[in-house]
């Protein structure tokens, strides 16, 4: 068991989609997260699954793509919603 | 047909869309395998698509004119300068899911009684004794359970009576039938009723009520014998043969479909599904539910033992699915119930009524519990976690608390703020959200927080197996899909 240590750079990817990544694993182990200057590094270790790191960074990369599908569509789906309960009564 | 070619002009002269010129609309996506995710919507239609049409498609680079950018536009996670309709119909499918929050309560369970003939190990709820008094609802109770009943706004109404064993207050589901029969002269819902027995007191008398009122009944059936008698002890050790007797019998009297059995799974039952799915053929009943094992047991298991148990249902649920389809194929229409709830989930456009998998939960909105003494709880499980000591999710009583003060309680608003899936850590970006949900009390119960961490959740890991494993089996199995298809309703 010894201590995995993974890099992100945090031009590339945002400490929020890193954040939200990590949260799924909380099953398997704890993280230490810190950030210095442009560098996110995070530690952590892992004694159930050996391909552990792999994963996170898919993760990661899934998050940013879920980063960019929420901006690009909140402002629609508030459209959505408010069109669907227009009429209704229920909002204001 | 050149005089008919100039009439008409070809398709591509219809489309507007130009590669790259798109909108993303709103859309969740999870993995479901190494190389494949489920990409849904806010109204839970669905595309099985790879990493790269994924990232493909989030990138716009999606070329128009193909059959992936088609698919993306018909199923409304794109709309171009070709047509925005979509956000409309987003809205209407939307709403139409969201129709039974406005409908409102629909399912009334009363607890007519705690005293029962069975010892089950696992019920936290029942009493043993011939003291009526102690454990039975009164009609004066019933009455007031009723005003409530008949203040819900839900067009469909169907009350459901739960013990203990009902039967044994057979006098008084004799009088809420009635009672709820004429009160309905006024208020002309569609009202059903159910009795959720062991049939261990099924008689002529109760057969005849149950007919002369339309009455459906739900019986325990656990499986083989051996595994059902050993779950349900009661004295003279002959639960099963009275149960499958009683079976028989209400099925000659009501017809085959006023008579239902549901399972309760424990660790005996997990290495023989086929054998529990035989009782089930045997008994000529057309559908088996395969229910998790309970937390609500003897004492909440702690996380890690909880989630060994869910990777060992999981398995149980796969070899009794299999079993299920290989019966279908023999040309016996057989279905697994929660299956075909995910199922219809996926596949139409309708919130289905099954409390532990809506956004908000189904606590108290879709169903409520009357208990013997007048207590309202929001879920069954509620009511069994009080009986274990903890009356968190008891919403007031009868006698004391009017209609407002129970549905507008900070009880049950905060557990229903607390159950938006949209907003919930982990839930809000999860592709499987259309079609889940989230249980309250099961959370509070293994975690202490009524929303709970969900990658310690044994309800969120048991539901992502069965929307992977179904999704796949839809994918991949075509013999496997025309089964299920058969099954949405």
């Amino acid at each position: 068991m010894k201590d995995d240590v993974l890099t992100f750079d945090v031009r590339v990817f945002s400490l929020d989609t890193i954040k939200r990544a990590l949260y799924r694993f909380a099953d398997k182990c704890s993280f230490d997260i810190q950030l210095k200057d442009n560098e996110i590094t995070v530690t952590f270790t892992s004694k159930v699954v050996d391909d552990l790191p792999v994963k996170i960074k898919n993760e990661v990369l899934d998050q940013d793509l879920r980063d960019t599908l929420a901006k690009e569509t909140s402002n629609i789906r508030t459209l959505i919603l408010a069109n669907a309960f227009s009429n209704t009564g229920l909002i204001q | 047909m050149s005089l008919l070619g100039k009439k008409f002009k070809l398709i591509e002269d219809f489309d507007q869309s130009i590669a790259g010129d798109y909108q993303l609309l709103p859309s969740r996506f999870s993995a479901i395998d190494k190389n494949r995710y489920v990409l849904s919507n806010e109204v839970g239609e669905y595309l099985v698509v790879t990493r790269l049409q994924l990232e493909n498609f989030i990138r716009k680079k999606v070329p128009a004119n193909t059959d992936f950018y088609y698919d993306l536009k018909s199923k409304h996670f794109l709309f171009d300068g070709d047509s925005n309709v979509a956000i409309d119909l987003l809205a209407l499918k939307y709403r139409t899911k969201a129709q039974r929050i406005a409908q409102f309560t629909a399912l009334h369970l009363f607890v007519v009684t705690l005293r029962c003939d069975y010892t089950c190990q696992y019920c936290q709820v029942s009493r043993q004794t011939d003291d009526k008094h102690a454990f039975d609802m009164s009609e004066e109770t019933a009455n007031k359970a009723l005003d409530l009943v008949f203040k819900s706004p839900s067009p469909a109404i169907k009350i459901e009576f739960q013990g203990g064993e009902p039967l044994l207050n057979f006098s008084l589901i004799r009088y809420i039938v009635n009672e709820a029969k004429q009160r309905n002269l006024l208020s002309r819902k569609d009202l059903q009723f159910v009795i959720t027995t062991n049939l261990s007191l099924l008689n002529d008398a109760v057969l005849e009520f149950c007919q002369q009122h339309d009455i459906y009944l739900s019986t325990s059936l656990d499986g083989p014998e051996k595994l059902h008698n050993g779950n349900r002890p009661r004295p003279g050790k002959n639960g099963y043969q009275l149960t499958v007797t009683a079976i028989k019998k209400a099925q000659d009297y009501l017809g085959r479909h006023k008579v239902g059995a549901l399972m309760t799974t424990t660790e005996n039952s997990l290495t023989q599904p086929k054998a529990i799915i035989d009782t089930y053929l045997e008994n000529n009943l057309d559908s088996v539910f395969l229910r998790p094992l309970s937390p609500y047991g003897f004492a909440v298991k702690n996380q890690k033992a909880h989630h060994y148990d869910i990777d060992r249902w999981f398995e149980f649920y796969k070899e009794g699915l299999d079993y299920v389809f290989e019966i279908n194929r023999q040309g016996h229409h057989f279905e697994e119930l929660y299956t075909q709830l995910i199922v219809n989930k996926l596949l139409s456009p309708f919130s289905l009524g099954y409390v532990d998998l809506q956004s908000p939960s189904g606590a108290a909105i879709s169903a409520i519990v009357y208990n013997y003494d007048g207590d309202v709880y929001a879920s069954d499980e509620s009511r069994m976690l009080a009986e274990m000591g903890d009356k968190k999710f008891r919403l007031g009583n009868v006698h004391t608390d009017s209609y407002p003060d129970i549905w507008l309680s900070n009880t049950l608003l905060d557990t229903l703020e607390s159950t938006v899936s949209e907003s919930l850590p982990m839930c809000t970006d999860c592709g499987f959200l259309p079609y889940c949900g989230t249980d309250p009390v099961y959370h509070y119960a293994t975690q202490g927080d009524v929303v709970g961490h969900k990658a310690l959740s044994g309800f969120c890991s048991k539901n992502m197996k069965i929307f992977k494993h179904v999704i796949q089996l839809l994918e991949d199995d075509t013999e496997a899909r025309e089964i299920l298809l058969s099954w949405v309703h």
